[in-house]
């Protein structure tokens, strides 16, 4: 509710806490105990269950608490069980390509555990476009995946000539690693799996890792090329404007934003993995 | 072999085949809430959507793609 310009938070008389206000029998402002960003998520996905509410809730203090809330432009948290609530970007609620929420493309199944997409034809486009959000030297992307053993890109973009690209591929026991390189200049680790939150960064030209959960598992000091112009994909890759090398990854959580210093992908795994674990779907 | 006769297992290999101008009424359209089509070519350029499009569609003008004919799905490769 708002009075002129100003948005109304809070309402009380003396110290009595207004739980709600009604012209005649219209609902016009309802108190929220809940966190402002975490209660704009819950009400445009119409989220009702109160386990899934509190999950989110802390989940966002949490990440304000770790100051990691302003570097995301993007966060998709999975909730709900359906394309309807998991389509939705936390840092922005809106239902439009601009405020970056996911349109699923392809064969996707939704349910209490996330988005799982079939690996032969799916794809969620994000619509956010590096070049035009990210910097050069500063970025991170994170995916929850659920599934032991998958293929394909869990996330993905690249120009004409796979140049820029940025990509996490699972190929068997070897993960693939990019951030805004030449075509030949991922990075890999051996040893891996599928499985757990997986999260790509770039923190200076000449600086990537690779983590899973909170093990930083590669670095690479390949150097950063330009930004991707094409929108990341997740679920695949955006081959400068066509999908492809699809995955099926269940993802339970994803992000994109700014580069993160290994206490904030600590910090960031600490708080995604709470989320999960009140919601009975950790790995 | 239809939608109703899949095992839990060959709904991980098999896709609907479509012909040219199915494949081109079903670009871009929704197959559920918040959901898109989204036609592919199999390793010998036959058009195809997956079991899932098939079997969550709930789109009246689409429902046909529940009896679509379904095959063995051999991806194109994509290199690294």
């Amino acid at each position: 509710m708002k009075i002129g310009s100003t948005t109304i938070n809070n309402c009380k008389i003396g110290s009595t806490q207004v739980n709600e206000i009604r012209i005649g029998s219209t609902l016009v402002w309802q108190f929220s105990s809940l966190d402002p960003d975490a209660q704009a998520f819950i009400t445009a996905a119409g989220i009702t269950n109160p386990t899934q509410q509190t999950a989110i809730d802390t989940l966002v203090l949490s990440l304000k608490a770790n100051s990691l809330w302003a570097k995301m432009k993007a966060i998709y948290p999975m909730v709900g069980g359906t394309a309807t609530t998991h389509k939705f970007n936390l840092k922005n609620p809106l239902d439009t390509n601009a405020a970056f929420r996911l349109s699923f493309v392809g064969g996707w199944t939704h349910s209490a555990n996330g988005a799982l997409p079939n690996g032969t034809n799916a794809y969620a486009n994000s619509f956010l476009v590096p070049s035009a959000q990210l910097s050069l030297n500063s970025t991170h992307i994170s995916y929850y995946s659920r599934t032991t053993g998958a293929v394909g890109n869990c996330f993905g973009a690249a120009n004409l000539g796979l140049t820029n690209r940025t990509l996490w591929q699972f190929g068997g026991a070897t993960n693939y690693i990019s951030i805004y390189t030449a075509p030949a200049n991922y990075f890999l680790y051996t040893g891996a799996t599928s499985l757990s939150m997986l999260t790509a960064n770039r923190t200076s030209s000449t600086l990537m890792n690779a983590w899973q959960g909170n093990v930083k598992k590669a670095t690479s000091t390949n150097l950063s090329t330009a930004l991707t112009s094409v929108a990341l994909y997740l679920g695949g890759n955006n081959a400068n404007g066509t999908p492809d090398t699809y995955s099926n990854a269940q993802c339970a959580f994803a992000s994109v934003g700014d580069g993160l210093t290994d206490t904030d992908v600590t910090n960031f795994y600490t708080a995604v993995q709470a989320f999960q674990t009140t919601l009975g779907r950790q790995v | 072999m239809r939608l109703d006769n899949l095992t839990q297992d060959q709904k991980l290999t098999y896709v609907g085949l479509l012909t040219e101008v199915q494949k081109d009424e079903l670009v871009g359209q929704l197959y559920t809430d918040d959901s898109y089509f989204n036609p592919i070519q199999d390793a010998t350029d036959n058009w195809i959507i997956s079991v899932e499009e098939m079997e969550f569609c709930t789109i009246e003008l689409f429902m046909w793609v529940k009896d679509l004919t379904l095959i063995e799905y051999t991806p194109k490769v994509n290199k690294l």
